[in-house]
């Protein structure tokens, strides 16, 4: 079919800045490579990755992508990460699990805390709780506005069926 | 000629954007606030960056690049450069556009070596055979408009990308490439001349 | 018989191990709000967990049996403007949604426009909501994506406003311009099954 030359080129345009999703491992990918090799023209006041030479630094939240499981209602674990390299202990509580800090303590490589759980399609509501005192949203994910207890919370929301 | 300062790209710019007022203030700190934190030593504030900027510039090393394993390994490496020499960045908040001159110019890298290797866009297997199953003779579009992409010179697809898909202005673009805009404007002028040469082509396969 | 097992619930309800985190008086209040939620056919999952929430974040008692109370409240709302048939999750997510600025009436006309569940599309108003995005610009936006996109066309709708939020766009425009673009698979020519560049797999329009 005919089309005006500018149009075709507008058709074009749009589908080329549809949004692109990238990897999220990627993030985790960088931080390693950057763990690695510190360079030597970051600035002298860089004490603690000079410390932590060895470091490996993970991203803020990987989640694996929700969609995926979009067509069957089963359960997938997703990755949550933080890093927190002063950290002694990490907790991830959330809905999911009762907000216990003893169901769901984080492992750690070099200051990287992460952990993976299952969750079934739904809204969750979540934290980070760092040496059983501190709370912290997850950086990497939308913010839980409505925060009645004072302290950052953070959403994570699976699709598919049964949510 | 002496580029002016790239300033951060823009999305579409809309006459009422002005008339939106700011909501809820963001949750996230600006690039310059994380800037701050990485030079004082928290590096892993850097994770936020990249998570900030990858799917944005990710978009533009696909299109590049034309190969989406290539073109996440450039954008690999533009995060790990940029991390390195972050003290040369010298306005913090504008890291982003600062990172895409750092992406542009490895994306050239990558398409050097890959019109050496005569790589073509790879699309995934299951497209590829989809495509065959529906219609043997016939190009889907979208496949139609990434080839015409790959087939367009270097030049003319890095400025046309970053032009109109990327919405830079032609001075940031010229701060970015090097290039002059009288030369740019011709090489998108060109550039979409010869996508709807393509294009059409492709419509008489 | 029935009755027997009505009690039971009950029973099993006011002994909820979980709930023994709070304190008696704390606990009793919070059980009181648990028994009217259920008794009007609320999910009463949602509310334990927020009182287990403020358990361990250490709130009073009182400041959790406000909060219970203003969410069960919340989830009546919803569950007014969505049905009965409305699922847990899709009522916790429509509570987020209508504290982040929708109203009943724009939940009840989600339910009309848009296939169970609506999780995903109530969970994306409200986090829009959270990044900056004035509410009627969120709730448009979700309104007119609603009927045809699915859910992860809605999850890569809200990374890709909050890219642009990032890079320095203001929220409400960002919105506008994604919404535009046609940042969306619409039926017909760019179906997303079709495009290399996708991260999903493919998939039959």
């Amino acid at each position: 079919m005919f089309e005006r030359e500018d149009e075709t080129v507008e058709r074009v345009i749009q589908h080329l800045r549809r949004p692109m999703a990238i990897d999220p491992g990627l993030d985790a990918r960088v931080m390693r490579e950057i763990a690695q090799a510190p360079s030597p023209k970051r600035r002298a006041r860089l004490l603690l990755p000079l410390l932590a030479a060895a470091a490996v630094l993970a991203t803020v939240l990987i989640v694996a992508r929700p969609w995926i499981w979009n067509s069957a209602s089963k359960t997938d674990a997703l990755q949550f990460v933080l890093v927190a390299p002063q950290a002694a202990s990490v907790a991830l509580v959330g809905d999911f699990n009762d907000w216990d800090p003893a169901r769901a303590p984080m492992e750690t490589a070099h200051g990287v805390w992460a952990t993976a759980i299952r969750l079934a399609p739904g809204r969750y509501r979540y934290a980070f709780l760092v040496n059983g005192v501190e709370w912290r949203a997850d950086p990497g994910a939308p913010a839980a506005k409505d925060d009645e207890f004072g302290t950052p919370s953070s959403v994570v929301t699976v699709g598919g069926r049964g949510s | 000629m002496a580029p002016r300062g790239v300033t951060r790209p823009r999305p579409l710019s809309l006459c009422d954007a002005a008339t939106y007022a700011m909501g809820i203030g963001k949750v996230e700190p600006s690039d310059a606030e994380l800037v701050r934190r990485i030079r004082a030593g928290d590096t892993g504030a850097y994770g936020a960056l990249v998570s900030r900027y990858r799917d944005r510039l990710g978009r533009y090393a696909v299109h590049m690049i034309g190969d989406r394993e290539d073109a996440e390994e450039a954008l690999q490496d533009s995060f790990v450069r940029a991390y390195r020499s972050l003290a040369r960045c010298d306005d913090p908040a504008r890291f982003g556009a600062w990172l895409y001159g750092i992406l542009v110019n490895r994306c050239r890298t990558t398409g050097a070596r890959a019109a050496r290797r005569r790589r073509m866009f790879v699309h995934d297997a299951q497209a590829l055979d989809a495509a065959r199953a529906d219609e043997a003779d016939r190009l889907d579009w979208t496949d139609a408009v990434d080839r015409a992409l790959a087939r367009l010179a270097p030049d003319y697809r890095e400025a046309f990308l970053l032009k109109h898909v990327e919405d830079l202005e032609y001075e940031e673009i010229a701060g970015l490439t090097g290039a002059g805009v009288s030369a740019l404007k011709m090489r998108v002028k060109r550039a979409r001349e010869q996508l709807q040469k393509y294009l059409r082509e492709a419509e008489h396969v | 018989m029935i009755l027997a097992a009505l009690l039971l619930v009950t029973q099993v309800a006011t002994q909820d191990p979980r709930l023994e985190r709070l304190d008696p008086d704390t606990r009793s209040a919070v059980v009181a709000v648990l028994d009217s939620a259920r008794d009007v056919g609320l999910p009463v999952e949602p509310i334990i967990q927020r009182a287990l929430e403020g358990a361990t974040k250490g709130a009073t008692g009182a400041r959790i049996v406000a909060a219970v109370r203003r969410l069960a409240i919340d989830l009546g709302t919803a569950r007014t403007a969505l049905g009965t048939s409305a699922s847990a999750p899709e009522l916790e997510a429509a509570v987020a949604a209508l504290r982040a600025g929708a109203t009943p009436e724009l939940l009840a006309h989600l339910r009309d426009v848009r296939r169970p569940p609506l999780t995903m599309a109530l969970s994306v108003l409200a986090d829009l909501v959270a990044s900056g995005v004035p509410a009627d610009s969120a709730a448009a936006a979700v309104l007119a994506l609603a009927p045809t996109a699915r859910d992860a066309d809605l999850v890569e709708f809200r990374r890709a406003v909050e890219r642009d939020i990032a890079l320095g766009a203001p929220p409400g425009a960002a919105t506008s311009v994604r919404l535009n673009a046609g940042a969306l698979d619409q039926p017909g020519a760019n179906s997303a099954s079709n495009n290399p560049n996708s991260p999903r797999p493919r998939s039959r329009p």
